[in-house]
């Protein structure tokens, strides 16, 4: 393969690449007209009809993320989350199963750092079979006991499973680095200790606080009638009733005051995989597009600053970017890439040399002109999907994202100039105390990084991040 | 009366799936003077368009010293060309608002661009440009090397599956090309030679080795234009000769280990089944979704949720020129011995073999394909690589819009038939991936 999809690698997470087009064709792509409406109980759905093919996407959003976990029971939110398709008041888990998959529909449930998610997609003809079954999951979750007992079981074997791959534990360590005592540091998948701690009255309870319409986003999407649907949404969950979920403390998210290194022992490592970064921005942030156009250049595609250095000039890596993931009270921006164990410190070198050069003027007009080109041409296929246009929807819920971001996105991207940029790198890319991680060898790597912070060790198999 | 209600809702599905997705004469298919054949779906849902071109050639094409060659070549293509020099393809793409991607198979090399409409005449530009005279700088092989090294090696840190699918691939072919791995051994990686390349390229890079499929905001006649203009000068070469090796049949079954820091054991069974145009294939297509699509199959419900035997279990079998492997796997749970596994995958699916499977079953996973066939050409994206697959793996992209059918055709009877000709102990490969120290017998 010529490069690792961005997608893949960034997942859920961001949004790199957002933009509408400039010519006249492309100013007319928007998204489609949307219903919003809002329950009595507080719920809120949002429903686009898309005639284009005889599908529908459902999409629900909680307010019941990771970052509602606590130390001692981490990896709650994520188990409540998976656990909404294990069995309902009316049906079993089996039941679901069979049911959905009979008809070729699909689900997918789980959580997220800020919320949690439960989305389906379905033949439309299919909605008075499949609706109910998903609103059971949403509102008479039962947990069973038995099945609570084999989730955990594989929850708590997934934690070493996942330990065999650094790309898959990276992001964690760096997010622990980076927020510190913020909830946004929470672990996903917890730890071993926390998982055996954690029983099936755990989820019920965690369900209750925090499953509540009030603050809980909907957007269906698709080939619909839209009375009908909204008829039997409102039918459906108008009789959900709200808790009051616990209060959250606020907690800000702190820019580092020193450089920190943390390093991952993996003994049998052939390569080091690294995280170099800080403090980023909120998804909300009036500028986050101007970011994602600088970005873009910096890190977010083949051409790019980092990726022509490490790669296209000295082959160090298969590739190098990087990205700000953003959520709604901050976020972290990093710059990742991996390299052979004998080419570790010239790497490090060479990515920390690139990135300094966009303090330096190396956001030219030339450079500027393709970077907000290619933002805008990638964007209208990101908005081809009922999903995605699900997902626009109750992103702009839970974020604040306005919803004029779309109607105005291709005047800001064209009115970025090149004394904007540099405004715009001075204020949010993170220029001293950087954070890095680096997953590999620690006794090669130990000696190459000293210089660049306070520098901690752990071993991959150890079952903590910080 | 219960098949009879499957079977008509079967109907049902098929009716509402051809109202809706495009119809075989919507894709026109045109043939250039140079043998390039040409395939174009106009859809103006986004102003966007895509281009896949599919070349005849992957590993299969390679032998001992050049294993890999096809996929590095496949990075080569960026690498500069007569009027676009190295960096200038991907350069020029993206400042006209494109993107791009590669990938290589056992069998084919797949390019495709992605961009915004008013870029459609710079891509056929660029394309022509390494197709017509594409210029191997010494230079950028050597940085290319490292890179593929990289790609090799970051495969192998992260992925299990890579790690076990190399050796059991290795051991389950004797004779055939598709026992070594895409991205090939990595002493041939350091050592092939820029001549190599350029054999490569004057044998595989031919207009009449390639199939070319447009979907998007495009006009049919300006797309016949565009290929007259850009890629119809382009000379045709002589057809490559054909891949004669036949894997010899299987004597008795193969088994390997491979030694890696692992939690639990990884286990891979590998199966010989024949090529995607054989008429099995969408008996064993639908084997493996009875096995492994959804949490109601066999292989989900007996070695994870049922034994516990498993923490995750799936089957996979690639579309394929020649005869290739149909793959099962499954990542035991802790303290689950890898023999122990290994047994209860192959209970799974010698009780297919026995007792066969219900109606019921078998209708869901025809529904299954339906709704995925479906999914996917839900973007011009899916469109285009879609229609490329059936094009160069079933012999027509015409045979996309009958699978449904082809599908439907299936009977109980087919399943228990296939899954006791090909899933049997001499045909079989099995590998281990487990940790040193679980290895000491």
């Amino acid at each position: 393969m010529k490069n690792l999809t961005i997608k893949k690698i960034t997942a859920a997470l961001l949004w790199l690449f957002i933009g509408v087009q400039s010519t006249m064709a492309q100013d007319n792509f928007k998204l489609p007209a949307h219903t919003k409406v809002t329950y009595v109980n507080g719920l809120t759905v949002y429903f686009v009809v898309q005639k284009e093919v005889p599908l529908v996407h459902f999409r629900a959003v909680f307010p019941a993320g990771v970052r509602y976990d606590n130390q001692a029971k981490a990896g709650l939110a994520s188990l409540t989350a998976d656990a909404l398709s294990t069995g309902t008041k009316r049906y079993t888990k089996a039941q679901i199963e069979e049911t959905l998959d009979f008809i070729g529909a699909s689900i997918s449930n789980g959580a997220s750092t800020e919320s949690a998610s439960l989305a389906a997609t379905f033949v439309n003809k299919d909605q008075d079979q499949v609706l109910p079954i998903l609103a059971e999951m949403i509102t008479q979750p039962v947990f069973p006991a038995d099945e609570f007992e084999k989730m955990s079981q594989r929850a708590i074997a997934s934690i070493d499973q996942m330990r065999e791959s650094p790309r898959s534990v990276i992001n964690n360590y760096f997010n622990a680095m980076v927020y510190k005592d913020h909830p946004y540091a929470n672990i996903a998948s917890g730890t071993k200790n926390s998982l055996e701690s954690i029983a099936a009255s755990d989820l019920n309870e965690f369900y209750r606080a925090h499953y509540t319409p009030r603050g809980t986003v909907m957007a269906v999407v698709g080939d619909f009638n839209l009375l009908a649907m909204k008829q039997a949404i409102e039918n459906l969950f108008v009789s959900w009733e709200n808790n009051t979920p616990p209060p959250t403390p606020a907690i800000s998210i702190k820019a580092p005051t020193e450089a920190k290194v943390v390093i991952v022992n993996k003994q049998d490592a052939r390569e080091t995989t690294m995280l170099i970064g800080g403090i980023g921005v909120a998804r909300n942030t009036e500028d986050f597009i101007a970011i994602q156009v600088i970005n873009t250049i910096l890190g977010g595609r083949f051409t790019s600053m980092l990726n022509d250095e490490l790669r296209v000039n000295s082959g160090l890596t298969y590739g190098a970017r990087s990205s700000f993931n953003a959520l709604k009270e901050g976020g972290t921006f990093n710059m990742s890439t991996f390299t052979a164990n004998e080419s570790t410190k010239e790497t490090i070198a060479l990515a920390l040399k690139t990135y300094q050069k966009i303090f330096d003027g190396a956001v030219d007009e030339k450079t500027l002109t393709s970077a907000k080109n290619y933002v805008k041409g990638q964007f209208p296929p990101d908005y081809e999907t009922n999903a995605a246009i699900a997902r626009f929807y109750t992103d702009a819920f839970i974020y604040g994202i306005p919803m004029n971001y779309i109607d105005n996105f291709s005047a800001t991207v064209d009115g970025l100039t090149v004394k904007k940029a540099k405004v715009i790198i001075e204020r949010y890319f993170p220029k001293d105390h950087l954070q890095m991680v680096f997953i590999g060898k620690a006794s090669l790597i130990q000696p190459l990084v000293n210089e660049y912070g306070s520098v901690k060790v752990f071993e991959i198999t150890q079952d903590v991040y910080q | 009366m219960k098949t009879q209600k499957h079977l008509l809702w079967a109907f049902l599905l098929v009716v509402q799936l051809a109202w809706a997705q495009n119809k075989a004469s919507d894709v026109v298919s045109f043939t250039l003077k140079n043998g390039m054949k040409i395939m174009v779906l106009e859809d103006h849902s986004i102003p966007n368009a895509n281009m896949y071109l599919f070349w005849k050639v992957g590993s299969r094409n390679e032998y001992p010293g050049i294993t890999g060659l096809s996929h590095f070549f496949e990075h080569m293509m960026f690498n500069g060309s007569k009027k676009y020099g190295p960096k200038m393809f991907d350069r020029t793409m993206e400042a006209a608002g494109g993107s791009n991607n590669a990938y290589t198979t056992e069998n084919l090399t797949v390019y495709s661009d992605w961009f915004p409409i008013s870029a459609i005449e710079t891509i056929f530009d660029l394309e022509a440009d390494r197709i017509a005279d594409l210029a191997l700088d010494p230079k950028m092989i050597e940085s290319e090397r490292g890179v593929v090294l990289s790609e090799r090696s970051t495969g192998l840190e992260n992925s299990n599956f890579r790690n076990i699918s190399e050796q059991v691939k290795g051991a389950a072919f004797l004779a055939h090309p598709y026992r070594w791995s895409v991205i090939g051994y990595e002493s041939d990686i350091k050592n092939w030679s820029l001549e190599d390349l350029q054999d490569y390229f004057d044998t595989y890079y031919a207009p009449n080795n390639a199939v070319v499929v447009i979907s998007g905001d495009v006009d049919v006649a300006q797309i016949k234009k565009l290929a007259i203009k850009y890629f119809e000068p382009i000379v045709s070469k002589a057809i490559p000769r054909a891949i004669h090796t036949e894997e010899p049949e299987q004597t008795g079954q193969k088994r390997v280990t491979v030694e890696k820091q692992v939690s639990t054991p990884n286990i891979m069974l590998a199966y010989h089944v024949p090529e995607t145009k054989h008429e099995d294939y969408y008996a064993l297509d639908l084997l493996s979704a009875i096995l492994s699509e959804g949490n109601s199959s066999r292989f989900y419900s007996q070695l994870v949720d049922q034994t516990l035997l498993a923490t995750s279990a799936f089957s996979y079998m690639p579309e394929s020129i020649d005869p290739n492997l149909f793959y099962l796997y499954a990542v035991a749970s802790p303290e689950v011995a890898p023999e122990i596994l290994e047994k209860e995958m192959v209970q799974v699916i010698e009780t297919i073999a026995q007792m066969g499977v219900t109606e019921k079953e078998l209708q869901k996973v025809k529904n299954q394909k339906l709704v995925a066939l479906y999914n996917s050409l839900e973007t011009i994206d899916g469109k285009s690589n879609t229609l490329g697959t059936y094009e160069l793996y079933f012999g027509d992209y015409k045979k996309m819009f009958e699978a449904p059918a082809a599908y439907e055709k299936v009977t109980t009877d087919d399943i228990k038939r296939v899954a006791q000709k090909y899933f049997n102990k001499k045909n079989s490969t099995v590998g281990y991936l487990i940790a040193p120290e679980n290895n000491i017998k």
